[in-house]
């Protein structure tokens, strides 16, 4: 970052790398978490919900430390310009992984009620585990995306989340087709419920992708816009 | 045995009480050597101090024996006269303080102002400045009988003929002790800090106004002790006068514009005469006029104490 | 950084296309952060107090700042920071002529003061000291009463009304006035350097200047004097205008309403030195987003 001259408050630069080290990170966490997810939703698997659940403690844990961590920053170093938009994009991050941990919690916690039964639908199993797969994909390209400030990529999530809305929006049909089907519907209720998590989880990590533009441009702006649909997104033109 | 440090064991008592006890050592001890330098030192300086005060004392002792006869009122309310028992330094004293009088009129405006050009408007880096400077430095080594020769040949004789009155001593002696002023004021005046100035231009005051309000009152106390250290010289100063007139045997009152004599002049006549009594008369006179710049330079101390300004 | 033409570019877009509303009623307002200063609206009247045109000092013939133009704004206090030797002190010391008083100082260029050219030949130096006044780095009051030191400029000035209502007034408003009122005629000395401080501006407003220059007013003082003064001038804002020098970057963040940020350049062959204006903005700006990558490297501390 030092352009000619000597670099100066070296440590307070290294503070500041650890700390998006550690906040990105949470990410992983969240990949860790969405993996063990996706297969207890895959097999049934009653005892890796319960893995899952006990483990967000320690994402909770993590958001924790990174607030603090941003607060004593705050106070002893008054960061400014770039360094000030990053705590700020770091804040809103840690509560989208800290979101995300909790959706993998809320669809661990639908397992046991889906029963110990094989899967109703096939199609719908198979959706779901496709939307966990690119939900995971969409974290760990958010999660490089930051790293290397690359906005591109950061809007290209937006692309990805398209595809696990449709998703979603398929299993919502395959639920009412489901629907007269009394031994079925209610792991059908159950199963839309586990999509919608992972819809939800996606739109956290096009959140990630948001404080990426933020911290490089200066500008927050939403990369979609539910009420002016027709609104440009940010420019096209890639740098 | 432990091979753990028990610090109530005698061995640790003793390692303890040994290390307390060095180290008590090494911080009171001054090496040898240093303490006969210092000790030398400081008595060369004492010896210094001492062959000044002896020689003041001497001075003083001695004046005092000779004249502790003539130490009376009548030094001060007697006439000059040429019979020593009815001889007194009336009347030069008061050609001294017509002196002076004129002294300080003259002295202060000359000096003060001439300071003021030199500090406040004077270019320093310009010639003439550097050349007025160092000359002003020059006068105030030369000889003071060299001033009488130019008190007697320009402003008792031609041009100014004013003769040998009051007047002309005071030109003379100011002359004299000009220099002094000067430096004296200059140095006053250049330690008022730069940042008084300035705030006071800021403020929208013009240069004479800066000077005649800030700078001037706040160097009044350096400019008042040079003025009288300038004048307790003066006063004391013989030969200059010597040349104009004042060695006259004058017995009546003298006036701004009549003959006169100084103290000073008064003294060095007594030394010249044979008989004793008038030896005694100038012992007496010269204690009275060390007594008189005792008081004038302690006044231009208690002066300077009282109104030194610390920024 | 590669993001520096294209962070431009962005921008000039996002100008184009406009922003999505303020958010009333949307349910996901776009949040254009710099919205209400697209235009350069600024936080004063819009007024300028100062315009500098390619203003260029030299001292014999050594460069010290070259080519600064910048305009200052009525009703704000706008801020001189950089690194030590760039010139700031120069710079300001231009505004009221007080570089006259170095006999080799050469001011270049065009000043104007509400339009009019502060070195024009006709112009007298004592007069602009009279409507732009300075408090300086060392507090420095007379060595007088604290009455006497307040009514000095009033008196010099030749300035009517009550003396006692003049001092009182300026006391007050230098917010020193409940701390002295009982003691007007003790010596200057005798307070604090915050209180000296804040005696010094007092002593300036009691001349009722237009522009107020303070040259890195707080640097001498303890933190709470310095909090004091820094209220002052928010205060003081809404009658004069001030211009700050400071190389406490965040005092110039707290403070200032723009900011000018000046840097050192080398000639060619590195013997000398002197300053220039890398960016002038709102401080806002300039502490979240500047637009220069030396700014940011500057103000984030990363480069002294």
């Amino acid at each position: 970052m030092a352009s000619g001259g000597e670099s100066v408050r070296v440590h307070y630069q290294e503070e500041l790398e650890q700390l998006e080290a550690r906040a990105l990170d949470g990410l992983d966490l969240v990949v860790a978490a969405l993996d063990r997810t996706v297969e207890a939703v895959q097999h049934q698997d009653i005892e890796l919900a319960q893995v899952v659940v006990a483990d967000d403690d320690v994402i909770d844990g993590r958001y924790l430390e990174i607030h603090q961590a941003i607060l004593t920053l705050l106070a002893t170093q008054a960061p400014v310009a770039t360094d000030l938009r990053l705590i700020a994009a770091l804040l809103h991050v840690m509560k989208n992984i800290e979101r995300m941990g909790d959706q993998c919690v809320n669809i661990a916690k639908l397992i046991p009620i889906a029963g110990r039964e094989p899967p109703a639908d096939e199609r719908m199993l198979k959706n779901l585990v496709t939307m966990g797969h690119g939900v995971r994909a969409e974290t760990r390209q958010a999660k490089r995306a930051f790293a290397e400030r690359d906005v591109a990529m950061a809007r290209d999530l937006v692309r990805q989340d398209d595809v696990i809305d449709n998703l979603n929006r398929e299993c919502f049909q395959l639920a009412l087709e489901i629907g007269d089907d009394h031994d079925r519907r209610e792991w059908a209720m159950t199963m839309l419920l586990v999509a919608r998590a992972l819809e939800r989880t996606g739109d956290n990590a096009v959140d990630v992708g948001e404080q990426v533009a933020f911290v490089v441009t200066g500008l927050f702006r939403e990369f979609e816009d539910a009420s002016h649909p027709d609104e440009p997104v940010l420019p096209q033109s890639s740098p | 045995m432990t091979a753990e440090f028990d610090p109530r064991s005698a061995r640790a008592q003793v390692a303890i009480a040994g290390a307390k006890g060095v180290t008590a050592e090494v911080l009171s001890t001054q090496p040898r050597k240093d303490v006969i330098r210092n000790t030398i030192f400081a008595s060369l300086l004492f010896l210094a101090i001492a062959i000044a005060l002896a020689g003041l004392c001497v001075l003083v002792g001695k004046n005092l024996v000779d004249g502790w006869s003539r130490l009376n009122l009548d030094l001060i309310t007697q006439n000059n006269s040429s019979n020593p028992a009815e001889a007194g330094l009336r009347n030069a004293i008061i050609g001294t303080l017509w002196i002076m009088l004129f002294v300080i009129g003259m002295l202060v405006p000359l000096g003060v102002g001439a300071a003021v050009f030199l500090e406040e408007y004077g270019n320093r880096n310009s010639r003439l400045i550097r050349l007025i400077e160092v000359n002003i430095q020059n006068l105030a080594g030369v000889p003071s009988i060299i001033y009488g020769l130019l008190g007697l040949a320009f402003i008792a004789r031609a041009p100014l003929n004013l003769g040998y009155v009051v007047l002309t001593a005071a030109m003379t002696l100011t002359l004299l002790v000009l220099p002094v002023v000067i430096l004296a004021s200059r140095e006053a005046i250049r330690a008022v800090p730069a940042s008084i100035r300035e705030g006071s231009l800021a403020l929208g005051a013009t240069k004479w106004q800066t000077i005649r309000r800030q700078v001037l009152p706040a160097s009044i106390p350096g400019i008042a002790t040079g003025v009288i250290l300038a004048i307790s010289r003066a006063i004391g100063e013989t030969a200059p006068l010597i040349p104009l007139g004042a060695a006259t045997f004058v017995t009546f009152t003298p006036g701004p514009f009549t003959d006169f004599t100084a103290m000073p002049v008064t003294i060095f006549n007594w030394v010249k005469q044979p008989q004793p009594e008038f030896q005694a008369l100038a012992a007496a006179g010269v204690l009275l006029l060390i007594a008189l710049l005792v008081v004038m330079n302690s006044f231009a101390i208690w002066l300077r104490n009282r109104y030194e300004q610390t920024w | 950084m590669s993001n520096q033409v294209t962070q431009e570019e962005r921008r000039t877009e996002q100008r184009q296309t406009g922003f999505a509303g303020d958010g009333a009623g949307a349910a996901r307002p776009a949040i254009e952060v710099r919205a209400e200063f697209q235009h350069g609206a600024g936080c004063g009247s819009g007024e300028k107090v100062f315009e500098l045109q390619d203003i260029s000092v030299f001292y014999a013939g050594v460069p010290a700042v070259r080519d600064i133009s910048m305009d200052v704004f009525r009703h704000e206090v706008t801020a001189l920071i950089g690194p030590s030797g760039c010139g700031k002190s120069t710079l300001i010391r231009c505004l009221n002529r007080m570089n006259d008083l170095i006999p080799t100082a050469a001011v270049e260029g065009h000043l104007l003061y509400h339009g009019e050219d502060l070195y024009g030949p006709k112009v007298d130096p004592i007069q602009v000291r009279k409507l732009i006044g300075m408090v300086f780095q060392k507090p420095n009051p007379f060595p007088k009463s604290i009455y006497d030191n307040i009514a000095f400029g009033p008196r010099v000035l030749g300035m009517d009304g009550d003396m006692d209502e003049i001092v009182e007034r300026a006391l007050r408003s230098a917010a020193l006035w409940d701390e002295v009122k009982d003691r007007l005629d003790a010596n200057a000395y005798s307070m604090s350097g915050g209180q000296q401080q804040r005696l010094c501006i007092a002593r300036c407003i009691a001349v009722s200047p237009d522009v107020i220059l303070m040259d890195e007013p707080c640097s001498a003082l303890d933190p709470i004097s310095t909090g004091k003064i820094e209220d002052l001038m928010a205060e003081l804002k809404q009658e004069f205008s001030i211009v700050i020098v400071t190389h406490n970057m965040q005092q110039a963040a707290r403070v200032s309403d723009r900011t000018a940020f000046l840097m050192v350049e080398l000639d060619a062959d590195e013997t000398h030195r002197w300053g220039r204006i890398v960016e002038y903005d709102e401080t806002e700006k300039i502490f979240t987003n500047p637009s220069d990558q030396r700014t940011e490297d500057y103000v984030t501390g990363k480069v002294g």
